[in-house]
């Protein structure tokens, strides 16, 4: 109860803001348009970057230069805008804005090898290998780009270790070792006084204050470490991650790996001598002269990560590196995955088919005698295996296939082969550990959004068109796969992958998954949503504003979505001919070193990470790009503005509002929302210019809508209300009497109280569908909590036809919706005012869970009948 | 039939980079230069079908490269692209016999149409 009656009172806080506002309403209003210019500029020039740097024009640096610049400019100005729209109250999202700038600049200016001695994996970018090594590097990519789960941790730079040989004067010794021959002790000599070398002190001192950051990160769940609730301490593991290692050489082995390393200064620190050493081992340093490396010149950096305490290890080839037949391989032991790596023990072994649903082909359990485990206080046991797993498979067929599924993503990133590393620990959560090119004739792997799974059938001949030349093509591609028409955002997850997804309409919180889907396919949205810049990210063909895609396409079906400068056309079946071309040029693009490189500049612009704002995330601080700068703006002006309106209501001329039906709203004019040439008391229907207040009083006043007569009232319902009438009443009362709109030509901002439920709808519906929201609240009422629950899931139940985003609490609802068509948009006011009329009384008739279904039923077809 | 022969000058690599290999998939024989100098003295060894060149480059620039290309292979197809797109420059241009004008970024397709175009004649 008390949390209901929280959500009222906050409710009625709104209108309490307004004894002290001095600013009026029509400047915030002012401003908030000024802050959607800016952001709708920087928005299109997001779309416009993704679209240039996608692999269809020659651009060079100046394109890159001046389209920055723009968008810079544009950010900015929003955010200035912003601030003053909300009093300074986010300006920590200047500095934010400030640290991605800058990383954008440092790739733009090519700005050289970073000054810092040590860099967290969250903070490793793709041209920082010369700085991190590609070991570190490339598992950052796996960690920040791709997704997946990496044990937190951090990277020694190569600066460290010139600091580290120049304090200890080595670097004339490391010189003179040159290219040549060189005598095993004078190589052993090098490492005994790398071992026993001093570290700097402002390398200790750097280290020190990482491994303290790193135990606060380990202690949360999701993060490596131990498992959640162990009081075990914190362990590390300590890796090499020499320059040109894992990028075109492997150097698989050639360097020291320290596993279950204290999380402590000094243990990690030794570990760290004995890995940076490990440069100069007479093995390596035979491998090194080998593949032509100047020994001399050599630099390692070194990764410090949460040790993951294992249940089972292993190795993925991604490739099958015997095999031409698209096949993948996975070693597998219980504990630690060393024993795999070295060769040491006989491991289960599972053949994979790849594709978009992997399949097992074939397995072999091996006869696991031992295993290796972290030992307590540090360093690693032999343990015999208990006689029930010797010869258990490992894994788990699931355990198998979400194995292969990530090492496809992983091989089709890097665009190569990998050689992959891997664990899971005793939650059963994978870990990947390391990820490096596996070594092998033939190099390029197709990138092909191909439901490899669904090749049996033959294609049709002659090609059968099921559509052609409808929406707006965002992404150029082709994908295919089989239809998956999602009705309602709870089915996201269902989503089988390689499925083209269908929606009425577009939403960035498919970016879940949009590593997956072959393609997008939307009925209404505009090429410059949130969605639309995700989806050139992810490179997804994408078409929107396709009109009756989800009417026209079935569920299930298999079609070839083939989308290019002519437009978008559905063909039925899969095309196999048409995937492949399109993948196979496609894919030769992202071979150019130059272009990856260029195009690396998007990263820190254009994925979007704030999705929910219900979520943790949604700060300043969870903004990774200026796409999430931007969305954070939108978001929290979009409030600004709700509760503005709600605060500003007092001291504005009110008219009341005339109408058929007795809804007692006043109105609050604050610029072309009434059609009256002088002031007066009262105005009616046609006097209301607002095209959102419009729409809604359309819906209230649609013929059966509206019920005149009160639904009765059970004792128990009555009795409630009474109860809670008190907390109600206690808060500010004089305001409650109102049903208030404040709009304009655009906007609306409607309060309304019915009884004992509030109601409001923020708006703004204009020409320009990126501007357009809409923002409904719904809480209270007057039956017992039941029966108002039920009436939210009714609401929930309508709300979702229309594609909002629906966040519950008790008898609260929250729906949001956005980027929607002007047309579309005043359909859907119309609809809710409908809603608004209709659920006034509707809870009183709710006796059970299957009233809900039926009446909303009844509701999408226009029949009101209580 | 031998390939037709397309040079490319920017003093970008990306630009001659992504070219190189779009034009390679249409099955033409691509040679990149960074800057005119060196892709002159190439000309005077062999003659190319068509010649893409940047307008604006230290040294030598791109109308000289096509003035050149014109002394030495009048039927030398010569496109020019450029960042720094203007009216002044594109009617500079095309006074200079230039098969076609395209402001930088270029979109690929274009690029191979014209081309196409060039060759055909």
């Amino acid at each position: 109860m008390k949390n209901i009656v929280e959500h009222l009172k906050s409710f009625f806080g709104f209108f309490n803001k307004g004894m002290s506002e001095p600013v009026p309403f029509r400047m915030i209003f002012t401003r908030f348009r000024q802050v959607l210019d800016s952001h709708n500029r920087a928005v299109e020039v997001i779309a416009d970057m993704g679209d240039k740097l996608g692999g269809d024009y020659l651009f060079d640096i100046n394109y890159i230069k001046k389209a920055y610049s723009e968008l810079s400019g544009a950010v900015y100005s929003s955010m200035q805008n912003f601030d003053v729209l909300t009093k300074n109250k986010y300006l920590k999202l200047h500095d934010v804005f400030e640290g991605i700038d800058n990383q954008i600049k440092r790739v733009i200016y090519d700005v050289p090898a970073s000054t810092e001695l040590v860099i967290f994996y969250d903070n490793i970018a793709w041209n920082m290998s010369s700085d991190v090594g590609g070991k570190n590097s490339n598992l950052a990519e796996v960690k920040n780009y791709l997704k997946l789960n990496v044990p937190e941790g951090f990277a020694i730079t190569t600066r460290a270790f010139d600091e580290f040989i120049k304090h200890n004067r080595l670097e004339g010794r490391i010189e003179s070792l040159g290219e040549g021959a060189i005598e095993e002790s004078i190589l052993n000599e090098l490492q005994n006084l790398i071992i026993n070398a001093e570290m700097p002190p402002e390398l200790n001192v750097a280290i020190d204050s990482a491994i303290e950051s790193l135990k606060s990160i380990g202690s949360f769940s999701n993060s490596g470490g131990t498992r959640k609730g162990d009081k075990v301490p914190l362990a590390c593991s300590v890796r090499s991650s020499a320059v040109e290692e894992d990028s075109e050489f492997s150097f698989a082995g050639q360097f020291e790996t320290i596993l279950n390393v204290p999380l402590e200064g000094r243990a990690v620190k030794d570990a760290y001598k004995r890995v940076v050493a490990s440069l100069f081992s007479p093995k390596a340093a035979a491998y090194q002269r080998a593949t032509g490396h100047d020994i001399g010149k050599a630099k390692m950096a070194v990764g410090c990560l949460l040790m993951v305490d294992a249940a089972v290890s292993g190795v993925v080839y991604s490739t099958n590196p015997n095999r031409d037949d698209n096949t993948m391989i996975i070693n597998s032991t219980w504990g630690l995955g060393k024993s795999v790596v070295e060769g040491q023990t006989d491991a289960d072994l599972y053949l994979v088919k790849k594709g978009v649903n992997p399949e097992i082909l074939d397995r072999r359990i091996g006869e696991k005698g031992y295993m290796l485990t972290n030992q307590n206080g540090g360093g690693i046991n032999t343990a015999k295996i208990p006689n029930d797993l010797i010869k258990k498979s490992s894994l788990t067929e699931e355990q198998v296939l979400e194995l292969s599924i990530q090492a496809i993503l992983i091989e089709k990133h890097f665009r190569k082969p990998q050689d992959i590393e891997w664990a899971i620990d005793k939650d059963g959560r994978i870990f990947i550990l390391q990820a490096r090119p596996l070594t092998r004739k033939e190099d390029s792997v197709p990138l092909a959004r191909t439901p490899l799974s669904l090749g049996q059938k033959e294609e049709q001949n002659p090609l059968s068109v099921v559509m052609k030349n409808k929406g707006i093509v965002v992404q150029k591609g082709v994908g295919a796969g089989r239809v998956f028409i999602l009705r309602h955002m709870e089915e996201l997850d269902r989503i089988s992958k390689g499925s083209v997804l269908v929606a009425k309409h577009d939403s960035s919180n498919f970016v879940r998954v949009m590593p997956y889907v072959s393609a997008i396919i939307t009925d209404t949205g505009t090429p410059t949503s949130h969605m639309a810049s995700l989806c050139r990210e992810f490179r997804i063909p994408t078409i929107v504003n396709a009109g009756n895609a989800t009417q026209i396409l079935k569920h299930g079906h298999e079609i070839t979505v083939n989308a290019d400068d002519d437009g978008a056309t559905i063909f039925d079946g899969i095309v196999h001919e048409l995937v492949k071309h399109a993948n196979a040029n496609f894919m030769k693009m992202e071979d150019v070193y130059e272009f990856r490189k260029k195009r690396y500049i998007l990263r820190y612009i254009s994925p979007l990470n704030l999705i929910d704002p219900l979520l943790d995330n949604f700060t300043p601080d969870g903004c990774k790009t200026m796409h999430d700068i931007l969305r954070f703006i939108h978001e929290k002006s979009v409030m600004e503005l709700v509760e503005a309106a709600m605060a500003g209501l007092k001291g504005q001329a009110a008219v009341k509002l005339d109408l058929p039906i007795p809804t007692g709203i006043m109105v609050v004019d604050i610029g072309g929302g009434l059609d009256v040439t002088e002031r007066r008391d009262k105005v009616t229907f046609e006097q209301v210019a607002s095209i959102p207040l419009r729409a809604v009083l359309k819906g209230m006043m649609h013929p059966g809508a509206w019920h005149a007569d009160a639904v009765s009232l059970k004792v128990n319902d009555f009795l409630s209300s009474m109860i809670r009438m008190s907390d109600i009443t206690s808060d500010s009362m004089e305001y409650v009497g109102y049903n208030v709109a404040v709009i304009s030509r655009e906007y609306m901002n409607l309060s309304l109280r019915f009884g004992y439920h509030f109601n409001m709808l923020d708006c703004y519906c204009s020409g320009n569908t990126r501007n357009n929201h809409i923002y409904f609240r719904f809480v209270g009422g007057a039956t017992d909590i039941v029966k108002r629950s039920r009436r939210i899931d009714l609401i929930a139940a309508i709300l979702k036809e229309y594609g909002f985003n629906i966040n519950i609490k008790g008898d609260l609802i929250i729906a949001r919706l956005a980027n929607i068509r002007q047309d579309e948009m005043e359909n859907i006011l119309d609809q809710l005012g409908r809603l608004i009329a209709y659920t006034r009384q509707i809870d009183a008739v709710l006796h059970d869970d299957c009233a809900v279904e039926r009446y909303s039923r009844n509701f999408l077809k226009e029949n009101y009948g209580l | 039939m031998s390939k037709y022969r397309i040079m490319v000058i920017d003093d970008e690599k990306i630009v001659g980079d992504m070219a190189k290999m779009s034009l390679e998939q249409e099955g033409y024989a691509v040679e990149t230069f960074l800057n005119a100098e060196p892709a002159l003295a190439r000309l005077k060894e062999e003659r190319f079908d068509v010649v893409v060149t940047d307008y604006k480059m230290k040294g030598i620039d791109g109308m000289e490269v096509l003035r050149t290309v014109k002394g030495l292979y009048p039927e030398t197809k010569v496109i020019m692209i450029t960042a720094f797109a203007n009216l002044d420059t594109a009617i500079e241009a095309l006074r200079g016999d230039v098969h076609d004008f395209f402001p930088k970024p270029v979109k690929i397709k274009e690029l191979k149409a014209s081309i196409q175009r060039a060759l055909s004649k």
